[in-house]
């Protein structure tokens, strides 16, 4: 997964133009973070709605998890810089994939504190295509893969 | 270290693709249960059991919607009905409102070969009669007779088709003509005719791991035979579960 200050470091490096510095390592990381990037994109169907250049995490508490095809969903409430609660939902890959990574249904309870993180909508609705889901006592659940 | 913006994309370009042709053996990928250990020889004639696809890093950027990094060089019917085609998957990725995948708009079986395709895994059974493939995707079944028999005349057009196979040493080559022209060839949109001729080449390098060399011929969509090559792992930890198209129908919902 490429994560937000990846993307951020690319964008840096190419307006810099002419006087870019960069680590080797970091760019070989970089260039390996587009790659899985662009192999999940295309694993993936309707991500059209979806700005896979960008990275965002969103914490809140779940208020419902649908563990269903063709992508399971996940529903959370989180709050904004006002305090405000915003409803925020998101979609992994299927449940047959992820009951072989070791989810069930009840994996996701509605009250569990969850940090999401992964792709938001070109839209700017509340919505993320999931890469990463970690619970409120750090465990971090896997994803599965990107279909 | 200083370089050149210019010179900072090529080099970006050459990295990726060193980095997308490294061979297998150089990274465990995450999640694979690949095992450590040489596996046992391959059983002779015998490739029952739950198999996987494994893409090795290579191929990794393409096997999610189509079967080579370069794409097939068609007829200008089949050009004429891949521009035409509106793919969710893949590069030109379209919405779910938008896209005319068969698969995904009409819960239409994705046909030979492009059932590989999907990302679940598959279950060999072999009678004397024949070997079953049995998918989990939709529980698609393809049946390939193993008696003798050739294939029958004036088919009836079928999304699966009808297939024939023989040992050749310890490869199993199967024959697949019948096909209609309801499906594409993979998730990308490349499509095909009632003339499509699908000849698969498997051949289990050992008691894990398997290979198969697809060749798809179609004088009408494409201008020279298709090729690719799979890997598959077996899985004697997996079961197949059960994925109904039709539960998909909630499809329109998951739009942004």
């Amino acid at each position: 997964m490429i994560s937000g200050r990846a993307v951020a470091t690319i964008r840096e490096l190419i307006s810099m133009g002419e006087n870019v510095k960069i680590t080797r390592v970091r760019f070989l990381a970089l260039c390996m973070g587009l790659l899985t990037m662009t192999a999940a994109a295309y694993a993936h169907h309707g991500s059209a709605n979806y700005d896979t250049a960008k990275s965002i995490t969103v914490t809140g508490v779940a208020t419902g998890f649908d563990f269903v095809n063709p992508h399971v969903q996940i529903f959370w409430e989180a709050k904004d810089e006002t305090g405000a609660v915003q409803k925020w939902q998101g979609e992994l890959t299927s449940p047959n994939r992820l009951t072989r990574a070791g989810w069930t249904k009840s994996s996701i309870k509605p009250g569990d504190a969850i940090t999401i993180s992964g792709y938001p909508t070109k839209s700017g609705a509340h919505e993320i295509w999931i890469q990463k889901v970690v619970m409120g006592n750090g465990e971090e659940l896997p994803t599965g893969g990107g279909n | 270290m200083r370089i050149r913006g210019g010179t900072f994309l090529l080099a970006g370009l050459a990295v990726v693709a060193l980095a997308s042709a490294l061979p297998a053996q150089t990274a465990k990928q995450p999640g694979s249960t690949k095992p450590e250990a040489a596996s046992a020889p391959a059983p002779e004639h015998d490739i029952t059991g739950v198999w996987n696809m494994h893409a090795p890093p290579a191929a990794r950027r393409f096997f999610g919607n189509t079967w080579s990094a370069e794409p097939p060089e068609m007829t200008p019917w089949g050009t004429e009905k891949y521009n035409a085609a509106k793919p969710s998957n893949g590069p030109r990725t379209h919405s779910l409102k938008e896209t005319d995948d068969p698969v995904l708009r009409q819960c239409l079986p994705p046909g030979t070969p492009r059932i590989y395709l999907q990302p679940f895994p598959f279950q060999i059974v072999q009678t004397p009669k024949e070997l079953l493939m049995i998918f989990e995707y939709d529980h698609t079944v393809r049946q390939i007779f193993m008696d003798g028999r050739p294939h029958p005349e004036d088919l009836t057009p079928t999304y699966m088709g009808h297939s024939i196979g023989k040992w050749e040493g310890d490869t199993l080559v199967v024959d697949t003509v019948g096909l209609n022209d309801k499906t594409w060839l993979d998730r990308d949109g490349h499509p095909h005719s009632d003339q499509l001729h699908v000849i698969e080449r498997f051949h289990r390098v050992d008691r894990d791991n398997m290979q198969m060399d697809l060749t798809m011929e179609d004088p009408k969509a494409l201008a020279k035979p298709w090729t690719s090559k799979l890997y598959f792992q077996l899985r004697p930890d997996w079961d197949i579960m059960e994925l109904v198209c039709t539960d998909n129908g909630a499809f329109e919902d998951f739009e942004k």
